[in-house]
Protein backbone atom coordinates (compact mmCIF):
# COMPACT_ATOMS: atom_id res chain seq x y z
CA UNK A 1 0.00 0.00 0.00
CA UNK A 2 1.20 3.85 -1.09
CA UNK A 3 0.07 5.02 2.55
CA UNK A 4 2.23 3.37 5.73
CA UNK A 5 -0.93 5.22 7.41
CA UNK A 6 -3.50 3.87 5.30
CA UNK A 7 -5.94 1.13 7.99
CA UNK A 8 -8.52 2.16 5.60
CA UNK A 9 -9.66 -0.54 2.43
CA UNK A 10 -11.89 2.09 0.91
CA UNK A 11 -12.63 5.69 0.49
CA UNK A 12 -14.70 8.40 -0.91
CA UNK A 13 -14.77 11.71 -0.54
CA UNK A 14 -17.92 13.97 -1.45
CA UNK A 15 -19.09 12.06 -4.14
CA UNK A 16 -21.71 13.02 -6.90
CA UNK A 17 -22.80 11.24 -9.56
CA UNK A 18 -25.18 12.89 -12.21
CA UNK A 19 -26.68 10.68 -14.50
CA UNK A 20 -26.91 12.21 -18.33
CA UNK A 21 -29.75 10.30 -19.58
CA UNK A 22 -31.06 10.86 -23.43
CA UNK A 23 -34.78 12.02 -23.28
CA UNK A 24 -36.85 8.64 -23.51
CA UNK A 25 -33.76 6.87 -24.16
CA UNK A 26 -33.97 6.65 -28.14
CA UNK A 27 -30.60 7.54 -29.83
CA UNK A 28 -30.59 7.44 -32.94
CA UNK A 29 -29.50 10.31 -35.39
CA UNK A 30 -33.34 10.97 -36.36
CA UNK A 31 -34.48 11.55 -32.84
CA UNK A 32 -31.42 13.87 -32.12
CA UNK A 33 -32.20 16.22 -34.93
CA UNK A 34 -35.63 16.31 -34.92
CA UNK A 35 -35.10 17.32 -30.75
CA UNK A 36 -32.39 19.90 -31.97
CA UNK A 37 -34.86 20.91 -34.34
CA UNK A 38 -37.48 21.66 -31.89
CA UNK A 39 -35.29 22.50 -29.32
CA UNK A 40 -35.99 20.20 -26.78
CA UNK A 41 -33.69 19.48 -23.76
CA UNK A 42 -31.72 16.53 -25.07
CA UNK A 43 -30.64 15.01 -21.85
CA UNK A 44 -31.94 14.82 -18.53
CA UNK A 45 -29.93 14.84 -15.66
CA UNK A 46 -30.56 12.97 -12.84
CA UNK A 47 -28.34 13.20 -9.56
CA UNK A 48 -27.82 9.90 -7.73
CA UNK A 49 -25.27 10.78 -5.53
CA UNK A 50 -25.35 14.15 -3.83
CA UNK A 51 -22.26 14.63 -2.05
CA UNK A 52 -21.23 10.90 -0.36
CA UNK A 53 -17.89 10.53 1.93
CA UNK A 54 -17.38 7.46 3.78
CA UNK A 55 -14.73 5.22 4.35
CA UNK A 56 -14.46 1.56 4.78
CA UNK A 57 -11.48 0.22 7.32
CA UNK A 58 -9.44 -2.96 6.41
CA UNK A 59 -11.21 -6.36 7.97
CA UNK A 60 -14.60 -4.19 8.21
CA UNK A 61 -17.70 -5.37 6.50
CA UNK A 62 -19.90 -2.36 5.69
CA UNK A 63 -23.50 -2.89 5.17
CA UNK A 64 -25.51 -0.28 2.68
CA UNK A 65 -29.25 -0.05 3.07
CA UNK A 66 -32.11 2.53 1.81
CA UNK A 67 -35.07 2.10 -0.42
CA UNK A 68 -34.91 1.73 -4.20
CA UNK A 69 -33.20 4.28 -6.46
CA UNK A 70 -31.15 5.72 -2.95
CA UNK A 71 -28.23 5.41 -4.68
CA UNK A 72 -26.97 1.64 -2.93
CA UNK A 73 -25.80 0.77 -6.46
CA UNK A 74 -23.98 3.36 -7.96
CA UNK A 75 -21.91 3.58 -4.83
CA UNK A 76 -20.98 -0.05 -5.34
CA UNK A 77 -19.89 0.95 -9.18
CA UNK A 78 -18.23 3.77 -8.44
CA UNK A 79 -15.73 1.50 -5.85
CA UNK A 80 -15.74 -0.96 -8.29
CA UNK A 81 -14.36 1.47 -11.24
CA UNK A 82 -17.15 0.97 -13.52
CA UNK A 83 -17.20 4.36 -14.01
CA UNK A 84 -15.88 7.53 -12.69
CA UNK A 85 -17.59 9.90 -10.17
CA UNK A 86 -19.24 12.90 -11.34
CA UNK A 87 -17.33 14.96 -8.73
CA UNK A 88 -15.52 13.20 -5.67
CA UNK A 89 -12.38 11.33 -5.19
CA UNK A 90 -12.34 7.74 -4.63
CA UNK A 91 -9.62 5.34 -3.14
CA UNK A 92 -9.32 1.50 -3.26
CA UNK A 93 -6.59 -0.54 -2.01
CA UNK A 94 -6.79 -3.86 -2.63
CA UNK A 95 -7.88 -6.21 -5.60
CA UNK A 96 -11.79 -5.53 -5.57
CA UNK A 97 -14.28 -8.68 -6.47
CA UNK A 98 -17.42 -7.04 -7.83
CA UNK A 99 -19.96 -9.86 -7.13
CA UNK A 100 -22.75 -6.62 -8.37
CA UNK A 101 -25.08 -8.59 -9.74
CA UNK A 102 -24.23 -12.73 -10.28
CA UNK A 103 -23.67 -13.53 -13.69
CA UNK A 104 -21.20 -10.47 -14.45
CA UNK A 105 -19.54 -11.50 -17.86
CA UNK A 106 -21.43 -14.61 -18.23
CA UNK A 107 -21.78 -15.39 -21.76
CA UNK A 108 -24.96 -17.76 -22.74
CA UNK A 109 -23.48 -19.57 -25.34
CA UNK A 110 -20.28 -20.69 -23.79
CA UNK A 111 -20.28 -23.27 -21.17
CA UNK A 112 -20.41 -23.39 -17.24
CA UNK A 113 -16.20 -23.93 -17.43
CA UNK A 114 -15.56 -21.63 -20.64
CA UNK A 115 -17.35 -18.84 -18.20
CA UNK A 116 -15.85 -19.27 -15.73
CA UNK A 117 -11.79 -18.98 -17.02
CA UNK A 118 -13.90 -15.82 -18.71
CA UNK A 119 -15.45 -14.18 -15.66
CA UNK A 120 -11.49 -14.86 -13.67
CA UNK A 121 -9.91 -13.62 -16.70
CA UNK A 122 -11.63 -10.21 -16.23
CA UNK A 123 -10.76 -9.95 -13.26
CA UNK A 124 -7.34 -10.01 -13.72
CA UNK A 125 -6.29 -13.97 -13.46
CA UNK A 126 -4.84 -16.11 -15.85
CA UNK A 127 -6.28 -19.01 -17.62
CA UNK A 128 -3.65 -21.45 -16.01
CA UNK A 129 -4.72 -20.05 -12.74
CA UNK A 130 -8.50 -20.76 -13.24
CA UNK A 131 -8.19 -23.98 -14.66
CA UNK A 132 -6.74 -25.09 -11.05
CA UNK A 133 -9.84 -23.30 -8.97
CA UNK A 134 -12.25 -24.59 -11.40
CA UNK A 135 -12.69 -27.63 -8.89
CA UNK A 136 -13.03 -25.23 -5.89
CA UNK A 137 -15.56 -23.36 -7.39
CA UNK A 138 -17.53 -26.17 -8.77
CA UNK A 139 -17.31 -28.03 -5.66
CA UNK A 140 -18.61 -25.00 -4.00
CA UNK A 141 -21.65 -23.90 -6.75
CA UNK A 142 -22.71 -28.16 -6.49
CA UNK A 143 -22.61 -28.04 -10.54
CA UNK A 144 -20.33 -30.38 -11.63
CA UNK A 145 -22.68 -32.27 -13.35
CA UNK A 146 -23.48 -29.43 -15.60
CA UNK A 147 -20.24 -27.62 -16.19
CA UNK A 148 -19.68 -28.67 -19.58
CA UNK A 149 -23.22 -27.34 -21.05
CA UNK A 150 -23.69 -24.04 -22.26
CA UNK A 151 -24.82 -21.30 -19.74
CA UNK A 152 -28.53 -21.06 -21.64
CA UNK A 153 -29.22 -24.43 -19.91
CA UNK A 154 -28.72 -23.25 -16.25
CA UNK A 155 -31.91 -21.90 -14.11
CA UNK A 156 -31.17 -18.23 -12.61
CA UNK A 157 -30.38 -19.94 -9.28
CA UNK A 158 -27.52 -22.16 -11.02
CA UNK A 159 -26.23 -19.31 -12.56
CA UNK A 160 -25.91 -17.53 -9.41
CA UNK A 161 -24.60 -20.33 -8.00
CA UNK A 162 -21.57 -20.16 -10.15
CA UNK A 163 -21.23 -16.16 -9.88
CA UNK A 164 -20.91 -16.20 -6.12
CA UNK A 165 -18.51 -19.48 -6.44
CA UNK A 166 -16.57 -17.49 -8.64
CA UNK A 167 -16.25 -14.40 -7.08
CA UNK A 168 -15.03 -15.99 -3.68
CA UNK A 169 -13.11 -18.02 -5.03
CA UNK A 170 -10.51 -15.94 -6.51
CA UNK A 171 -9.75 -14.60 -2.88
CA UNK A 172 -10.30 -10.78 -3.37
CA UNK A 173 -8.96 -8.33 -0.47
CA UNK A 174 -12.23 -6.39 -1.11
CA UNK A 175 -15.97 -8.15 -2.26
CA UNK A 176 -18.71 -6.35 -3.16
CA UNK A 177 -22.19 -8.11 -3.00
CA UNK A 178 -25.36 -6.47 -3.84
CA UNK A 179 -28.90 -7.78 -3.28
CA UNK A 180 -27.63 -11.80 -4.72
CA UNK A 181 -28.39 -13.68 -2.26
CA UNK A 182 -32.33 -13.44 -3.24
CA UNK A 183 -31.74 -15.60 -6.27
CA UNK A 184 -30.55 -18.81 -4.43
CA UNK A 185 -32.29 -21.45 -2.21
CA UNK A 186 -32.40 -20.83 1.24
CA UNK A 187 -29.44 -24.32 1.28
CA UNK A 188 -27.65 -22.20 -0.66
CA UNK A 189 -28.13 -18.86 0.68
CA UNK A 190 -26.79 -20.62 4.43
CA UNK A 191 -23.57 -21.50 2.15
CA UNK A 192 -23.15 -17.82 0.99
CA UNK A 193 -23.23 -16.63 5.01
CA UNK A 194 -21.36 -19.07 6.13
CA UNK A 195 -18.66 -17.87 3.38
CA UNK A 196 -19.40 -14.64 4.00
CA UNK A 197 -18.76 -14.90 7.61
CA UNK A 198 -15.68 -16.55 7.04
CA UNK A 199 -14.39 -13.80 4.61
CA UNK A 200 -14.69 -11.69 7.71
CA UNK A 201 -12.74 -14.14 10.09
CA UNK A 202 -10.17 -13.55 7.65
CA UNK A 203 -10.05 -10.03 8.06
CA UNK A 204 -10.99 -9.53 4.36
CA UNK A 205 -13.04 -6.30 3.78
CA UNK A 206 -16.70 -6.26 2.36
CA UNK A 207 -19.50 -3.73 1.11
CA UNK A 208 -22.63 -5.45 1.33
CA UNK A 209 -25.76 -4.15 -0.07
CA UNK A 210 -29.03 -5.81 1.27
CA UNK A 211 -32.66 -5.55 1.64
CA UNK A 212 -32.45 -8.61 3.49
CA UNK A 213 -32.42 -6.82 7.64
CA UNK A 214 -31.85 -9.79 8.78
CA UNK A 215 -28.59 -11.10 6.67
CA UNK A 216 -27.37 -6.96 7.16
CA UNK A 217 -27.69 -7.78 10.98
CA UNK A 218 -25.88 -11.02 10.36
CA UNK A 219 -22.56 -10.01 8.71
CA UNK A 220 -22.30 -6.05 9.21
CA UNK A 221 -20.07 -4.58 11.22
CA UNK A 222 -21.26 -0.79 10.52
CA UNK A 223 -24.19 0.17 8.50
CA UNK A 224 -24.60 3.51 6.30
CA UNK A 225 -28.40 4.51 5.26
CA UNK A 226 -28.44 6.10 1.84
CA UNK A 227 -31.74 8.34 0.88
CA UNK A 228 -32.40 10.27 -2.03
CA UNK A 229 -28.74 9.87 -3.06
CA UNK A 230 -27.55 11.57 0.83
CA UNK A 231 -26.08 10.02 3.69
CA UNK A 232 -28.92 9.82 6.04
CA UNK A 233 -27.41 7.52 9.19
CA UNK A 234 -24.46 5.71 9.81
CA UNK A 235 -23.78 3.47 12.99
CA UNK A 236 -24.36 -0.08 14.59
CA UNK A 237 -26.65 -1.99 12.43
CA UNK A 238 -29.40 -2.11 14.79
CA UNK A 239 -29.55 1.88 15.06
CA UNK A 240 -29.24 2.23 11.70
CA UNK A 241 -31.50 -0.14 10.84
CA UNK A 242 -34.25 0.82 12.94
CA UNK A 243 -33.92 4.41 11.63
CA UNK A 244 -34.52 2.86 8.65
CA UNK A 245 -37.59 1.49 9.16
CA UNK A 246 -38.59 4.51 11.04
CA UNK A 247 -38.31 6.21 7.96
CA UNK A 248 -40.31 3.76 6.08
CA UNK A 249 -43.06 4.57 8.11
CA UNK A 250 -42.57 8.59 8.00
CA UNK A 251 -42.95 7.71 4.12
CA UNK A 252 -46.27 6.10 4.39
CA UNK A 253 -47.13 3.52 1.91
CA UNK A 254 -44.69 2.89 -0.86
CA UNK A 255 -45.05 5.92 -3.19
CA UNK A 256 -43.44 6.22 -6.81
CA UNK A 257 -39.74 7.03 -6.95
CA UNK A 258 -38.69 10.64 -7.25
CA UNK A 259 -37.36 11.11 -11.13
CA UNK A 260 -35.77 14.37 -9.90
CA UNK A 261 -35.26 16.21 -13.59
CA UNK A 262 -33.66 19.08 -13.91
CA UNK B 1 -0.53 4.86 -28.08
CA UNK B 2 2.34 3.95 -25.53
CA UNK B 3 -0.93 3.35 -22.80
CA UNK B 4 -2.31 0.97 -25.43
CA UNK B 5 0.23 -0.75 -26.24
CA UNK B 6 0.80 -1.69 -22.47
CA UNK B 7 -2.87 -1.95 -21.90
CA UNK B 8 -2.83 -4.43 -24.51
CA UNK B 9 -0.41 -6.22 -22.90
CA UNK B 10 -1.54 -5.87 -19.66
CA UNK B 11 -4.43 -7.54 -20.27
CA UNK B 12 -3.25 -10.24 -23.49
CA UNK B 13 -4.85 -12.86 -21.40
CA UNK B 14 -8.45 -11.05 -21.71
CA UNK B 15 -8.11 -10.25 -25.15
CA UNK B 16 -7.16 -13.48 -25.87
CA UNK B 17 -9.81 -15.29 -24.20
CA UNK B 18 -11.95 -12.95 -26.23
CA UNK B 19 -10.58 -13.48 -29.23
CA UNK B 20 -10.99 -17.37 -28.90
CA UNK B 21 -14.66 -16.89 -27.71
CA UNK B 22 -15.46 -14.63 -30.64
CA UNK B 23 -13.85 -17.46 -33.05
CA UNK B 24 -15.89 -20.23 -30.96
CA UNK B 25 -19.37 -18.36 -30.96
CA UNK B 26 -19.50 -17.01 -34.57
CA UNK B 27 -20.13 -19.98 -36.06
CA UNK B 28 -21.68 -21.75 -33.22
CA UNK B 29 -25.06 -23.77 -34.57
CA UNK B 30 -24.21 -23.62 -37.98
CA UNK B 31 -23.78 -26.62 -39.91
CA UNK B 32 -20.21 -25.88 -41.60
CA UNK B 33 -18.90 -24.04 -38.46
CA UNK B 34 -15.68 -22.77 -38.96
CA UNK B 35 -15.64 -23.19 -43.05
CA UNK B 36 -17.48 -19.91 -43.91
CA UNK B 37 -14.68 -17.86 -43.00
CA UNK B 38 -13.80 -19.87 -46.30
CA UNK B 39 -16.25 -20.15 -48.02
CA UNK B 40 -17.45 -16.40 -47.43
CA UNK B 41 -14.43 -14.79 -49.40
CA UNK B 42 -14.55 -17.83 -51.92
CA UNK B 43 -18.48 -17.79 -52.40
CA UNK B 44 -18.12 -13.66 -53.20
CA UNK B 45 -15.06 -14.31 -55.69
CA UNK B 46 -17.35 -17.00 -57.62
CA UNK B 47 -20.40 -14.34 -57.70
CA UNK B 48 -17.32 -11.62 -59.49
CA UNK B 49 -16.13 -14.29 -61.42
CA UNK B 50 -19.37 -14.93 -63.03
CA UNK B 51 -20.41 -11.25 -63.19
CA UNK B 52 -17.38 -9.97 -65.26
CA UNK B 53 -16.33 -12.94 -67.53
CA UNK B 54 -20.08 -14.28 -68.17
CA UNK B 55 -22.48 -11.55 -67.78
CA UNK B 56 -19.87 -8.38 -68.60
CA UNK B 57 -17.72 -9.81 -70.80
CA UNK B 58 -15.32 -7.54 -69.47
CA UNK B 59 -12.78 -8.63 -71.50
CA UNK B 60 -11.45 -5.20 -71.37
CA UNK B 61 -9.64 -6.01 -67.97
CA UNK B 62 -7.97 -9.13 -69.94
CA UNK B 63 -6.45 -10.34 -66.61
CA UNK B 64 -5.42 -13.73 -67.11
CA UNK B 65 -6.37 -16.13 -64.07
CA UNK B 66 -8.78 -13.42 -62.93
CA UNK B 67 -10.37 -15.73 -60.31
CA UNK B 68 -6.95 -15.48 -58.56
CA UNK B 69 -5.91 -12.19 -59.50
CA UNK B 70 -9.34 -11.46 -57.36
CA UNK B 71 -8.93 -13.59 -54.38
CA UNK B 72 -5.31 -12.03 -53.71
CA UNK B 73 -7.40 -9.17 -52.70
CA UNK B 74 -10.91 -10.39 -51.96
CA UNK B 75 -9.46 -12.56 -48.86
CA UNK B 76 -7.80 -9.42 -47.45
CA UNK B 77 -10.36 -7.24 -47.82
CA UNK B 78 -12.88 -9.71 -46.53
CA UNK B 79 -10.72 -9.66 -43.01
CA UNK B 80 -11.24 -5.88 -43.36
CA UNK B 81 -14.97 -5.69 -43.73
CA UNK B 82 -15.76 -8.42 -41.32
CA UNK B 83 -13.47 -7.02 -38.79
CA UNK B 84 -15.24 -3.67 -39.26
CA UNK B 85 -18.57 -5.36 -38.99
CA UNK B 86 -18.43 -7.45 -35.94
CA UNK B 87 -16.50 -4.40 -34.39
CA UNK B 88 -19.56 -1.79 -34.74
CA UNK B 89 -21.31 -3.15 -32.17
CA UNK B 90 -18.29 -4.66 -29.79
CA UNK B 91 -18.94 -2.54 -26.86
CA UNK B 92 -22.73 -2.46 -26.70
CA UNK B 93 -23.19 -6.52 -27.09
CA UNK B 94 -20.94 -6.26 -24.33
CA UNK B 95 -23.08 -3.88 -22.70
CA UNK B 96 -23.83 -6.07 -19.63
CA UNK B 97 -20.54 -6.52 -18.44
CA UNK B 98 -19.44 -3.06 -18.81
CA UNK B 99 -22.25 -2.34 -16.49
CA UNK B 100 -21.21 -5.12 -14.20
CA UNK B 101 -17.26 -5.25 -13.55
CA UNK B 102 -14.70 -2.60 -14.49
CA UNK B 103 -13.26 -4.10 -17.85
CA UNK B 104 -11.05 -1.90 -19.90
CA UNK B 105 -12.91 -1.18 -22.76
CA UNK B 106 -10.30 -0.97 -25.69
CA UNK B 107 -10.31 -5.23 -25.24
CA UNK B 108 -13.17 -5.52 -27.52
CA UNK B 109 -12.82 -4.57 -30.73
CA UNK B 110 -9.32 -5.32 -30.29
CA UNK B 111 -10.33 -8.90 -29.80
CA UNK B 112 -12.42 -8.83 -32.77
CA UNK B 113 -9.70 -7.72 -35.40
CA UNK B 114 -7.37 -9.89 -33.93
CA UNK B 115 -10.34 -13.34 -34.47
CA UNK B 116 -10.54 -11.84 -37.99
CA UNK B 117 -6.95 -11.45 -38.74
CA UNK B 118 -6.76 -15.41 -37.24
CA UNK B 119 -9.13 -16.50 -39.69
CA UNK B 120 -8.00 -14.22 -42.52
CA UNK B 121 -4.38 -16.04 -41.50
CA UNK B 122 -5.94 -19.26 -41.86
CA UNK B 123 -7.71 -18.41 -44.98
CA UNK B 124 -4.25 -17.88 -47.04
CA UNK B 125 -4.08 -21.64 -46.65
CA UNK B 126 -6.72 -22.80 -49.11
CA UNK B 127 -5.52 -19.39 -51.25
CA UNK B 128 -2.09 -20.94 -51.40
CA UNK B 129 -3.91 -23.84 -52.86
CA UNK B 130 -5.45 -22.25 -55.56
CA UNK B 131 -2.47 -20.56 -56.47
CA UNK B 132 -0.65 -24.36 -56.78
CA UNK B 133 -3.68 -25.68 -59.02
CA UNK B 134 -4.22 -22.55 -61.41
CA UNK B 135 -0.35 -23.07 -61.78
CA UNK B 136 0.56 -19.71 -60.28
CA UNK B 137 4.56 -20.02 -58.71
CA UNK B 138 5.11 -18.97 -55.52
CA UNK B 139 7.31 -16.06 -54.83
CA UNK B 140 9.85 -15.03 -52.82
CA UNK B 141 7.75 -12.06 -52.51
CA UNK B 142 5.46 -14.44 -49.56
CA UNK B 143 7.90 -12.90 -47.38
CA UNK B 144 6.44 -9.22 -47.90
CA UNK B 145 3.25 -10.56 -46.80
CA UNK B 146 3.85 -9.37 -43.05
CA UNK B 147 3.98 -5.82 -44.36
CA UNK B 148 0.58 -5.76 -45.78
CA UNK B 149 -0.97 -7.23 -43.05
CA UNK B 150 0.22 -5.38 -40.13
CA UNK B 151 -0.92 -2.05 -41.87
CA UNK B 152 -4.30 -3.51 -42.59
CA UNK B 153 -5.07 -5.05 -39.00
CA UNK B 154 -3.94 -1.98 -37.74
CA UNK B 155 -6.19 0.29 -40.11
CA UNK B 156 -8.97 -2.04 -38.99
CA UNK B 157 -8.29 -1.67 -35.01
CA UNK B 158 -8.58 2.06 -35.55
CA UNK B 159 -11.23 1.81 -37.97
CA UNK B 160 -12.81 -0.78 -35.10
CA UNK B 161 -12.53 1.84 -32.38
CA UNK B 162 -13.87 4.28 -34.15
CA UNK B 163 -17.11 2.74 -35.20
CA UNK B 164 -17.51 0.85 -31.64
CA UNK B 165 -17.55 3.58 -29.76
CA UNK B 166 -19.93 5.94 -32.06
CA UNK B 167 -21.96 3.51 -32.00
CA UNK B 168 -22.56 3.22 -28.26
CA UNK B 169 -24.06 6.75 -28.70
CA UNK B 170 -25.85 6.00 -31.90
CA UNK B 171 -26.90 2.68 -32.62
CA UNK B 172 -27.14 4.15 -36.48
CA UNK B 173 -23.32 3.49 -37.10
CA UNK B 174 -24.37 0.04 -37.64
CA UNK B 175 -26.17 0.56 -40.29
CA UNK B 176 -23.80 3.29 -41.77
CA UNK B 177 -20.57 0.96 -41.77
CA UNK B 178 -22.29 -1.84 -43.42
CA UNK B 179 -23.39 0.67 -46.91
CA UNK B 180 -19.95 2.35 -46.25
CA UNK B 181 -18.49 -0.80 -46.72
CA UNK B 182 -20.46 -2.10 -49.19
CA UNK B 183 -19.66 1.30 -51.18
CA UNK B 184 -15.85 1.69 -50.47
CA UNK B 185 -15.58 -2.15 -51.56
CA UNK B 186 -15.86 -0.87 -55.16
CA UNK B 187 -13.57 2.38 -54.50
CA UNK B 188 -10.44 -0.60 -52.84
CA UNK B 189 -8.56 -2.07 -55.83
CA UNK B 190 -10.22 -5.62 -55.30
CA UNK B 191 -12.26 -6.95 -58.61
CA UNK B 192 -9.77 -4.02 -60.40
CA UNK B 193 -6.27 -2.85 -60.00
CA UNK B 194 -5.20 0.74 -60.47
CA UNK B 195 -3.53 -0.45 -63.67
CA UNK B 196 -6.31 -0.75 -65.51
CA UNK B 197 -8.15 2.66 -64.73
CA UNK B 198 -7.52 5.23 -66.75
CA UNK B 199 -4.49 7.39 -64.66
CA UNK B 200 -6.43 10.51 -64.79
CA UNK B 201 -8.39 8.60 -61.64
CA UNK B 202 -5.32 7.55 -60.13
CA UNK B 203 -5.20 11.00 -58.15
CA UNK B 204 -8.42 10.56 -56.62
CA UNK B 205 -8.12 6.79 -55.92
CA UNK B 206 -4.47 7.48 -54.36
CA UNK B 207 -6.29 9.02 -51.56
CA UNK B 208 -7.64 5.04 -50.50
CA UNK B 209 -6.06 4.28 -47.06
CA UNK B 210 -6.58 0.87 -48.13
CA UNK B 211 -4.79 1.74 -51.73
CA UNK B 212 -1.41 0.36 -50.51
CA UNK B 213 -2.55 -2.42 -48.16
CA UNK B 214 -4.42 -4.13 -50.73
CA UNK B 215 -2.23 -3.36 -53.88
CA UNK B 216 0.57 -5.39 -51.78
CA UNK B 217 -1.19 -8.59 -50.89
CA UNK B 218 -2.01 -8.74 -54.82
CA UNK B 219 1.15 -7.60 -55.32
CA UNK B 220 2.99 -10.32 -53.37
CA UNK B 221 0.63 -13.08 -53.79
CA UNK B 222 -0.37 -12.75 -57.83
CA UNK B 223 2.76 -10.87 -59.46
CA UNK B 224 5.24 -11.78 -57.48
CA UNK B 225 6.76 -8.58 -57.23
CA UNK B 226 7.45 -5.80 -54.52
CA UNK B 227 6.34 -2.28 -53.54
CA UNK B 228 8.33 0.52 -53.88
CA UNK B 229 9.99 1.10 -50.47
CA UNK B 230 7.95 4.54 -50.09
CA UNK B 231 4.70 2.39 -50.46
CA UNK B 232 5.77 0.00 -47.66
CA UNK B 233 7.05 2.64 -45.50
CA UNK B 234 2.87 3.94 -46.03
CA UNK B 235 1.27 0.81 -45.80
CA UNK B 236 2.40 0.56 -42.29
CA UNK B 237 2.07 4.46 -41.35
CA UNK B 238 -1.41 4.78 -42.47
CA UNK B 239 -2.37 1.73 -40.33
CA UNK B 240 -0.47 3.34 -37.25
CA UNK B 241 -2.12 6.71 -38.12
CA UNK B 242 -5.63 5.66 -38.24
CA UNK B 243 -4.97 3.43 -35.10
CA UNK B 244 -3.50 6.69 -32.91
CA UNK B 245 -6.42 8.49 -34.05
CA UNK B 246 -8.72 5.63 -33.83
CA UNK B 247 -8.23 5.10 -30.30
CA UNK B 248 -7.42 8.91 -29.07
CA UNK B 249 -11.10 9.07 -30.11
CA UNK B 250 -12.31 5.97 -28.45
CA UNK B 251 -10.44 7.00 -24.93
CA UNK B 252 -12.25 10.78 -25.10
CA UNK B 253 -16.00 8.47 -25.05
CA UNK B 254 -15.05 5.15 -22.93
CA UNK B 255 -15.79 6.80 -19.64
CA UNK B 256 -19.70 6.93 -20.01
CA UNK B 257 -19.80 3.60 -22.43
CA UNK B 258 -20.99 1.79 -19.27
CA UNK B 259 -23.75 4.43 -18.56
CA UNK B 260 -25.07 4.25 -22.40
CA UNK B 261 -24.93 1.23 -22.92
Amino acid sequence: MADAGNHFKIRLRDIRQRYKRIRKRSRSLRETLRRLYRREPILKQFDALKGVSFAVASGETLGLIGRNGSGKSTVLKIIARIFPPTAGTVEVNGAVSPLIELGAGFHLDLTGRENVVLAGVILGFTRREMEKKLDPILDFAGLQDFIDTPLRTYSSGMAARLGFAVATEIDPDILLVDEVLAVGDVGFQEKCLARMNNFRRLGKTMVFVSHDMDQVRQVCDRVLLLHEGELLAEGKPDEVIRRYLDLLRELGPDRPLRQRIR
Amino acid sequence: MLELVHDAYRYRELIWVLTLKELKIRYKGSLLGYFWSLLNPLLMTAVYVVVFTAFARVGRFDIENYPIFLMCAMFPWTFYQQALSYSVDSIVNNGSLLRKVYVPKMVFPLAVVLANGINFLLSLLPLAFFLWFFGIPFHKTWLYLPVPLVGLALFAAGCGFVVSAANVFFRDTEHIVQVFLRAYFFFCPVIYDLRHIDPKYHFLLSWNPLLYALDGFRLALFYGELPSAGQAVLTVAIGLLALLLGYAFFRRFQDSFPLYV
